[in-house]
């Protein structure tokens, strides 16, 4: 991507074309609106109580120093939220799983540090802040659990006694199973792999401004959401109003990633105080609260296993794996697509996985970017390179033998995914030779000044999107998989644009609208995106796992054809030509071979809009929605390359190059493909490598909840990454797209880990658990060594 | 994260902020660049009745200058400042190298020398440049003027000689020893060290080193001098063995902690590695 010419300002723009981002102008102008730039002039603000134990019941409340403090106004306690709200419901649970009792604020046992107990609102956020102070609580500690493991262990204690007799939520066992492939195997490599708690660190923590308006019965919600029309039904059913009274707006999100994935406690909360003081009510969560207040990811422990023949052939990969819920559920619950994806790109005909989600008291765990696809690939291709050293041959070798061709897709791996086409091997190539991987083997890992250098490997797929809407309906999610949006001529000649999806990062106002301009025809320019606002957009499913662009394409084709077929009838009858002989051409529709017969689009639109000077036949108006549900999901690929320098006396190391090679179908707009790519790494890289949310067993308190202690990397901490890619059409997508905002998060741990192995191959060691760090190396080093005497 | 009430006063000579401090003994912070400070009170771990802004006092405490043959450095010097002076490049050239690893540009144009050195977080490189480089605090408080030595100054984490009534005025950095290495290791870019180290000496005509100063950071519950290590080099010829030895018995004057950064262990096998490595660089001319 790196040979991407820039794009020429007034050339045509549409699918493949490198335009930079209309989001870009309002935002590098500081005129992006945020959530926190909604401010109302008579705005009330709030401030959050949480409970400072892992585990406590609240045995005495008094709110009463509070409340006499100068500029509160409103107080809420577990009782109110209780008496006035139903539980806010999952959009997505884990199967299996009883209902827990998901109130904004704990009634009486708080489940993890930070977990809401009391809010206020008040004349402004230090009064609210003071107050909070003010509230007088007798906690009583209760026996806490913070551990995923431990927690299953029979002394555990049991934080949901009401509606669980253990900390195990759920199991959600599949596949065909492998008995017999394990009986046969020459070979078994397995290991128990340790993955970091982990978030996603937005620079916009979480925000909400809700304002009621009795007399109109309307709720009013500025908010910082990936999906507006979920937050709207979950606000909804929470508060028992109709749908019709809720209107929920997401302007400018500052970044996603997942956590911002459906309705918060404090969404709940600022709408109840200010349906009770009739004024607008903001909150705005604060880094500190952020780090306890929102969703967590990613943290679970596999126990993972490869059998396979001497030669190296897989017969069997099995996972069985806890994945750590935290306290509570929250809107999305622990990552799911583990279950879907351990086997990787690989030829496995035999496995089973088995998903064990567990209680403990830590802040709850929801989506994040790769959604259980980077904890899998980190521990399958962890042990690729095992199986390599114990069947003598090359890493890459093995993963070359195993690896899916083309002839054999459309392939049906273990859990029912449907891998739809690409070229694997080619990826995994193109890696290997950009980091001249048979030099390596020549030239052997020391270098002169004692430091040992090692190449490693990681190959991956991702799912983006969904298989379909019944796929999840079976699962009890509560959402479909289509995209809507509406397309909307202006008098001026351009087309508005309306749909659901926030803007976050992601780029899809540019990349919907380049679909919309070659469709349609009319200049990429003229067309203006309303995005996130539930009372304009028709009623959509939402911006995550990389679906948007998959579905949103096909909605946009549908909408745009129907407005562009109706455009050039009311302009062929203006023009008194045949529909078929005309075009859209940027600001005019024209004769095709004589541009000097032209009519502009203004002039066309107003005639539909006033509905003068049509045709008979035709309604007035031009206006289009479209609701488009993918047929299937489609799989992205790839391979990752790491060269990686080792200090052995220490276990520094640095990361001295990185190729990623991938596919992700057709690319709308190169730029935008790049830079959610980047933005990947830079999570991969930071949760492989720094990242770690750790609780203190003994006090349960989070250590690292603060940026001091919260190691997501800077631009200086990164690498320089090169980019390479395939473009192989996906065939159940329109235009052939594939998602691709979450497989940069994917490969970096595993192809890190086998680049420090393979650099001290001499020594043995083994890298199971992340994030990795020097000491980690060091300690894994001394590990090797102190195993080495032994034998 | 919104700070608990506090009074502001903006102190107008340093006679009148230690007036205040002396008033309101305890219970009042001075404000300098606000780096520590702030957060500290937006996170309510510390909740002053009174803070006293010295901002305004950059004219008596915001200069470089030659005192003799010493530098002295006022204590509302901001980090940005050092970085560009031409007198510390020539006379305090470690002071100068460390400043790149403190924080970010932000932190870099706000934080001063004075408020670094009082807050004596144990990474400090500040402060640990004071100790490798032997400098001397300069207070002011209800009874005037008093010098304490690098050495006597840090007592533990964020804990300093100064009595709650003393204001800094200035760090003075003698003429010390000409070469040096410095050397860190953090967790991310610019981070708070896991573990910092200056080494500082003059290397003599006839192949011995002199005036050896080894400072540690980030592995005591202060900046500390390794001692012992120093003596064991003072007026000898280096050789591998020696610098081995000495190296190793830099593990006597601290006691590392263990942080989320880091562990004890971790960290007690840093040091003997990097002194090493630093004093062989110091020896061998090279990083
Ligand atoms: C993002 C970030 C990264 C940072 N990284 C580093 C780093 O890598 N290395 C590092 O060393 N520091 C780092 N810091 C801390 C920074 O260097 C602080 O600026 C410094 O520690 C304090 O200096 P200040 O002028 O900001 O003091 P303030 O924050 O204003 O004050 C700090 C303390 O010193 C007291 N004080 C200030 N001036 C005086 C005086 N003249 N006499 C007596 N007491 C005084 C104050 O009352 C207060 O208690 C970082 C800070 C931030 C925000």
């Amino acid at each position: 991507m790196a040979d991407t010419l820039p794009h020429v300002a007034g050339a045509p723009v549409g699918v493949g074309t490198p335009v930079t981002r209309k989001e870009d102008d309002r935002l590098l102008r500081g005129d992006g609106r945020f959530t926190d730039d909604v401010r109302p002039a008579d705005a009330l603000h709030m401030a959050v109580g949480r409970c400072p134990f892992p585990h406590a019941r609240i045995a005495h409340l008094d709110t009463s120093a509070a409340e006499r403090l100068d500029g509160v106004r409103h107080i809420l306690v577990g009782a109110d939220v209780v008496a006035a709200t139903s539980v806010i419901s999952p959009l997505r649970p884990t199967p299996g799983t009883p209902d827990l009792p998901y109130y904004a604020l704990a009634p009486e046992v708080c489940v993890y540090e930070g977990h809401a107990f009391v809010s206020v609102a008040a004349t402004s956020r230090h009064i609210a802040e003071d107050a909070i102070d003010l509230v007088e609580v007798e906690w009583e500690p209760l026996p806490h659990v913070t551990d995923t493991l431990a927690a299953l262990a029979p002394e555990a204690t049991v934080l949901h006694p009401a509606q669980l007799d253990s900390n195990l939520l759920s199991t959600n066992p599949m596949g065909p199973g492998a008995d017999a492939e394990l009986a046969a195997a020459d070979v078994i490599v397995e290991d128990v792999f340790r993955v970091n708690r982990v978030t996603g660190l937005p620079m916009e923590p979480r925000a909400v401004v809700a304002e009621w308006r009795p007399g109109a019965r309307r709720l009013t919600v500025h908010c910082a959401t990936q999906v507006p029309h979920l937050v709207r039904m979950q606000l909804a059913e929470t508060l028992h109003l109709d749908e019709g009274e809720v209107r929920v707006i997401a302007s400018d999100v500052g970044g996603g990633y997942g956590l911002k994935l459906g309705a918060y406690p404090e969404d709940v909360l600022a709408c109840l105080h200010s349906m009770r003081l009739v004024r607008p009510v903001k909150w705005a969560e604060d880094r500190q609260e952020h780090f306890r207040a929102t969703t967590h990811a990613r943290e679970s422990v596999h126990r993972f296993r490869i059998a396979a023949t001497q030669t190296g052939r897989i017969l069997a990969i099995t996972d069985t794996y806890a994945a750590d819920l935290g306290g509570q559920y929250s809107s999305f619950g622990p990552a799911q697509l583990s279950s879907y994806t351990y086997p990787g790109p690989y030829r496995v005909t035999a496995g089973h996985v088995e998903r064990q989600v567990v209680v403990t008291n830590k802040t709850p765990i929801g989506a994040y970017r790769g959604y259980g696809q980077p904890e899998v690939n980190f521990a399958r291709e962890r042990l690729m390179d095992r199986l390599a050293r114990e069947v003598g041959i090359d890493p890459l070798e093995v993963r070359l033998m195993n690896l899916l061709t083309p002839e054999e897709l459309p392939f049906t791996n273990l859990s029912g995914a449907i891998y739809d086409s690409g070229d694997y091997p080619r990826c995994l190539r193109m890696a290997a030779d950009a980091v001249d991987y048979s030099g390596h083997r020549v030239r052997g890992t020391v270098r002169p000044d004692g430091r040992r250098t090692g190449i490693g490997f990681s190959s991956f797929i991702e799912r983006t999107g969904y298989p379909s809407a019944k796929f999840l309906a079976d699962r009890r999610s509560r959402y479909g998989t289509h995209e809507s949006l509406t397309l909307r001529a202006n008098r001026t000649g351009g087309i508005d644009l309306f749909t659901g999806v926030s803007t976050m990062g992601q780029g899809s106002e540019t990349t919907i609208a380049q679909v919309c301009a070659q469709v349609h025809g009319v200049d990429f320019a003229r067309i203006t995106v309303h995005a996130g606002d539930t009372g304009a957009s028709p009623l959509n499913t939402g911006g995550f796992s990389s679906r948007t662009m998959i579905a949103a394409a096909g909605a946009v084709r549908i909408a745009a054809s129907e407005l562009r077929a109706k455009t050039l009838r009311i302009a062929a009858y203006r023009l008194a030509v045949d529909p078929e002989d005309l075009t859209i051409d940027g600001q005019v529709v024209r004769l095709r071979d004589d541009p000097a017969c032209a009519i502009s689009l203004a002039e066309v639109h107003e005639a539909a809009i006033f509905g003068r000077g049509i045709p008979d036949e035709e309604d007035p108006g031009l206006e289009a929605t479209a609701h488009y549900e993918p047929p299937a999901a489609a799989f992205a690929f790839g391979s990752a390359a790491a060269v990686v320098t080792v200090d052995p006396e220490t276990g520094d190391f640095d990361v001295d190059r990185f190729v990623f090679v991938h596919d992700s179908g057709t690319v709308v707009n190169p730029l935008i493909v790049e830079g959610q790519v980047r933005g990947a790494l830079a999570q991969g890289f930071g949760a492989a490598l720094g990242e770690e949310l750790r609780y203190d067993r003994d006090t349960g308190q989070l250590v690292s909840g603060s940026m001091l202690d919260y190691f997501a990397p800077t631009a200086a901490d990164l690498p320089e990454w090169e980019l390479l890619h395939t473009e192989v059409a996906s065939p159940v997508t329109p235009f052939g797209v594939r998602g691709v905002g979450e497989t940069g998060t994917i490969p970096p741990a595993a192809a890190i880990a086998n680049a420090i192995c393979d650099a001290l191959s001499d020594m043995n060691l083994d890298i199971t658990s992340l994030p990795i760090t020097p000491e980690s190396v060091w300690r894994a080093i001394a590990a090797a060594s102190a195993g080495e005497g032994m034998s | 994260m919104k700070p608990a009430p506090f009074e502001y006063v903006k102190a107008v000579s340093v006679a009148d902020a230690v007036a205040l401090l002396t008033e309101h003994r305890g219970d009042a912070r001075l404000l300098a660049g606000g780096q520590s400070l702030v957060p500290m009170l937006n996170m309510r771990l510390l909740r002053p009745s009174v803070v006293i802004d010295v901002n305004g006092l950059a004219d008596a405490l915001g200069e470089i200058a030659l005192q003799g043959d010493a530098v002295a450095v006022g204590a509302l010097v901001r980090y940005a400042e050092i970085e560009r002076s031409s007198l510390v490049a020539e006379r305090v050239p470690l002071l100068r190298h460390v400043v790149a690893y403190i924080g970010d540009r932000q932190v870099r144009n706000r934080g001063t020398v004075g408020g670094a050195v009082a807050h004596a977080d144990p990474t400090g490189e500040i402060a640990l440049v004071t100790l490798a480089l032997g400098a001397i605090m300069r207070a002011e408080g209800p009874d005037g003027v008093r010098d304490i030595h690098a050495e006597a100054f840090f007592l533990g984490p964020y804990t300093t000689a100064l009595a709650p009534d003393e204001m800094l005025t200035h760090v003075i950095f003698p003429p010390a020893a000409p070469a040096f290495r410095f050397f860190e290791r953090g967790r991310k870019h610019n981070d708070f060290a896991v573990l910092s180290l200056a080494v500082v000496g003059r290397p003599e005509p006839d192949g011995t080193w002199r005036d050896i100063r080894i400072a540690l950071g980030g592995v005591h519950d202060r900046p500390v001098l390794a001692a012992a290590a120093a003596r064991a080099l003072e007026g000898r010829r280096w050789d591998d063995a020696l610098v081995r030895d000495a190296a190793l018995l830099a593990l006597e004057d601290c006691d590392p902690p263990d942080d989320f950064r880091a562990s004890a262990e971790y960290r007690r096998h840093l040091v003997p590695v990097h002194v090493r490595r630093m004093l062989s660089a110091l020896a061998g001319g090279h990083e």
